[in-house]
């Protein structure tokens, strides 16, 4: 290969380095474009709502909390109680015990006076078999609970389990350790309610993070920043993912993942496309891919909603390695659902699905990191042959971490105009001192997370799901 | 201080130069730099000044709220019997009169006027309302009838439902069938909750659809109210918008009327597929025997989720004449049917059912029947 050669593969790598971030820059913009106009409609419409009126409703539809449990002994007791908290009137919750080795469901029997019951399932999911029973409550004060003990299968299984229990219309998935607010669920069920020319076939809520804040018998008593510069990253990580990015896929009705730590779904389309696959790690990503598809393959107007109101809050990880678990199971949870259902990928039969959905998936989640990356290693190298153009290198490093921090501070913005959830004084500067920081303090483990992912994707595949400690947020009423 | 001022000419001077001979791709690059440090600047500003703006509009508000809260109640205890306003309401008239040119303050006024309403009956609450029109509030509201923003309208709607006046009833007219869905649901509230079953004219011309949401909040504003004659629901049961159908259903189970069986039975027919299955539950609930043979001589050529719903409504309706009908669907494809055709099998013929245990070698057969026979 001659000089003149190299220069012009150099010219087209540099070309398409430049041409992949100004599409990613592009498309962030464009997205927290479209977040704050549907933001802004959303409170204007939604500041009229009396949600009183449905919270009473006997003719409400019915909806049943499905809430996996594996050992989940330590908060287990207070977690259920928030669950059963709600205001909404025709609801009830349904705990699966996922083969938990700790003392759970004693645990549960001796605090919700349970008692096994003889009660008929219709499997219309495979799942693993019930291992102690199915218990009911002989208090009438808990009369909305159901506990399900089964053999482990994971939380996917755990979930299937719960869709086959269910005999309501609606089905809340969540992380047994959320914290619901009490109207969270008529909020959620709205958007299934109010169409009438389309279907919705589910709902994702935001998720907060509730570390440091101050919960008293599964009720938020008062929201506060942690202290640890990690959870502080987070919640501001959390604000730019939900506020500039879910929103605005929703109004696209493009979304392609709704959270697993809360989501509500249609429970027949639930069934009907097979419920949860439990050969994934994403499984919370999957289901939504596997709904939309089958939506648009029987050719039925269809649409996955978003509620932008903090319902849902949640313990994120306090330390690293928790931190990198976590992620790491993400990134191969969206390769897996990705590859799955590559058939959609560029396809015009499935609209936007295919056209605009997995493509943004594909290139702008799935393979930044990688990309990332490759980018550093080329850095690496020009710089180990003493070929970096120092005064290029620096422009655009300047420039791309300015833009961060201007994306980070916009979605600070967005969330002091809706909901204003970091009232005390002094918060408004610790938001503005993470957005300066996180680039330092939490994206270099994002993408070290994302690459692991990757590497345990190929090839450690008996990699399943990681260890997430409970802290435990009742714990947070002592700090 | 000279050699100072030299040295930054010179960097200043070398910048404007470094620019100057850059490629155009790095100056436009810094020029972008330059930008969003401004950006970043001006929002931090500005960010400081919106929370400290956000702390201190709840702290007036809390304040002015508290204000309002007591000149209102003075209002209400200061009546004068001999004269319709007493001197000192007429000070308080005044004041709010004065107060409500100002949009902050009024808002404020109407929230602590609206909370007290809702807090307070009889006498007092006409008093409330009284104050209402003497404090010229009424013109506002009535203003933002008008207005081209449709969340203005809507508040001025809600403000006018929530204080109760019925004298813009022709007003509302012609939002029955606005464009914009929230301005239409406020104008149905407006109508239900101050002209109760009478306000429900509105869907004689309803042009729309009424969404589940929608429905159920008319219903749960209809439920308040005791003591009310039901209309003829009949025109809303054969009524072209499908919506009303569905609504008309759902007054005919909440409010029993089986007075409108003959107009439930022509809708077994309803291409509307959803209609047809709200219509067996309704039947179903009323206990009309006569749609059982309708729709058990139709069974074949229903939706599952009609004969689902037929099943359930046989639990009701059994006799001794189903039990072969009965039969032929202990074996039935789907888990409900066959749960219910157990079940009512059961109650209605004890030693028939513990013949049928080992009819089947089907799991699902064998896990209802065990089930049954233990419950």
């Amino acid at each position: 290969m001659n000089t003149s050669t190299v220069q012009i593969i150099l010219t087209i790598i540099h070309l398409l380095f430049f041409i992949y971030a100004f599409f990613a820059i592009a498309s962030y913009i464009i997205l927290a474009i479209i977040s704050a106009i549907e933001t802004k409609q959303y409170m204007k419409k939604n500041s009229f709502v009396n949600y009183k009126e449905i919270l009473s409703s006997t003719i409400s539809p019915s909806i049943s909390i499905i809430a996996p449990a594996y050992n989940e002994s330590l908060n287990i007791i207070e977690n259920v109680r928030s669950l059963l908290s709600s205001h909404y009137v025709n609801y009830d919750v349904i705990i699966v015990n996922d083969g938990s080795k700790d003392d759970s469901l004693e645990k549960l029997i001796a605090a919700y006076d349970l008692v096994k019951v003889n009660f008929l399932i219709n499997q219309q999911i495979p799942t693993k078999p019930i291992r102690a029973g199915v218990f009911k409550s002989t208090n009438p004060a808990f009369e909305k609970l159901t506990i399900v003990d089964k053999e482990n299968g994971g939380k996917a299984d755990a979930l299937n389990m719960g869709l086959n229990i269910s005999n309501n219309q609606y089905v809340a998935c969540i992380d047994v350790d959320c914290l619901l607010l009490e109207n969270a669920l008529q909020k959620m069920v709205k958007p299934f309610l109010e169409v009438t020319e389309e279907k919705v076939i589910a709902t994702g809520g935001v998720i907060r993070i509730a570390n440091s804040c101050i919960i008293k018998n599964g009720k938020l008593l008062d929201v506060n920043f942690p202290k640890k510069w990690i959870e502080k990253a987070q919640i501001l990580e959390y604000l730019r993912a939900f506020l500039l990015g879910r929103m605005a896929w929703s109004r696209l009705n493009g979304l392609l993942v709704i959270s697993g730590a809360f989501g509500l779904f249609d429970k027949k389309i639930a069934i009907e496309v097979g419920g949860y696959d439990t050969n994934t790690v994403g499984e919370d990503m999957e289901i939504i891919v596997r709904m939309r598809r089958h939506m648009e393959e029987i050719k039925e107007k269809y649409k996955v909603a978003y509620i932008p109101d903090p319902l849902c809050w949640t313990e994120a990880p306090d330390n690293y390695k928790i931190f990198i678990s976590q992620r790491n199971r993400w990134t191969r949870g969206t390769i897996e659902t990705l590859r799955k259902h590559r058939k959609i990928g560029f396809n015009p039969k499935y609209k936007s699905l295919g056209m605009l959905s997995y493509p943004y998936w594909l290139f702008f989640e799935r393979l930044a990191p990688v990309i990332e990356v490759i980018g550093i290693i080329y850095f690496a190298i020009l710089l180990a042959l003493n070929q970096v153009r120092w005064d290029f290198a620096i422009a655009f490093i300047i420039l791309a971490y300015l833009f961060t921090v201007l994306f980070s501070i916009v979605a600070i913005y967005s969330e002091e105009l809706t909901y204003h959830q970091y009232k005390k004084k002094g918060t408004g500067f610790k938001l503005l001192q993470i957005s300066v920081l996180e680039p330092f303090v939490l994206h270099p483990f994002i993408l070290y997370a994302a690459i692991r992912g990757n590497m345990d994707y190929y090839f450690n595949k008996k990699k399943k799901w990681g260890e997430m400690t409970r802290k435990g947020m009742a714990k947070a009423q002592n700090n | 201080m000279i050699h100072h001022q030299i040295a930054t000419m010179k960097s200043y001077q070398y910048i404007i130069d470094y620019f100057e001979n850059s490629p155009i791709i790095i100056q436009v690059v810094w020029a972008l730099s330059c930008i969003l440090l401004i950006a970043v600047v001006i929002l931090t500003i500005y960010l400081k000044k919106l929370r400290s703006r956000l702390r201190k509009n709840e702290k007036t508000v809390a304040e002015y709220q508290k204000e309002y809260e007591s000149d209102l109640i003075t209002y209400l205890y200061a009546g004068n019997e001999e004269a319709e306003i007493s001197a000192e309401q007429q000070v308080i008239i005044d004041k709010l009169r004065s107060c409500a040119t100002d949009e902050f303050k009024r808002r404020v006024i109407v929230s602590t006027l609206l909370r007290l309403r809702n807090e307070i009956s009889g006498e007092m609450a006409d008093a409330i309302q009284k104050l209402y029109f003497q404090s010229g509030l009424i013109i506002y509201a009535l203003k933002k009838l008008k207005s081209r923003r449709w969340y203005v309208v809507v508040k001025g709607i809600r403000e006018l439902t929530q204080l109760r006046v019925k004298e813009v009833h022709d007003k509302m007219g012609v939002f029955v069938n606005h464009p914009k869905k929230e301005i239409r649901k406020e104008v149905q509230l407006y109508l239900v909750t101050l002209f109760h079953f009478d306000g429900l004219k509105f869907l004689d011309v309803l042009q729309t659809q009424l969404s589940e949401w929608d429905q159920i909040q008319l219903l749960e504003v209809l439920q308040r109210f005791d003591e009310q004659e039901i209309p003829d629901i009949n025109p809303w049961l054969k009524s072209k918008n499908n919506s009303v159908v569905a609504f008309a259903l759902k007054l005919a189970k909440i409010y029993n009327q089986f007075e409108v069986k003959d107009a439930l039975i022509d809708l077994l027919s309803h291409q509307h597929k959803k209609i047809r299955v709200d219509t067996i539950h309704v039947l179903g609930h009323l206990q009309v025997v006569e749609a059982k043979d309708i729709l058990k001589n139709n069974f074949d050529i229903l939706s599952q989720d009609e004969q689902i719903e037929f099943f359930k409504l046989l639990e009701n309706l059994c006799e001794t004449s189903d039990e072969s009908f009965l039969l032929a669907h202990t074996t039935n494809q789907n888990f409900e049917i066959k749960l219910s055709a157990l079940k009512i099998i059961k109650i209605l013929a004890g030693e028939k059912f513990k013949s049928l245990k080992y009819i089947s070698t089907d799991d699902d057969y064998i896990k209802i029947y065990e089930f049954l026979e233990y419950n």
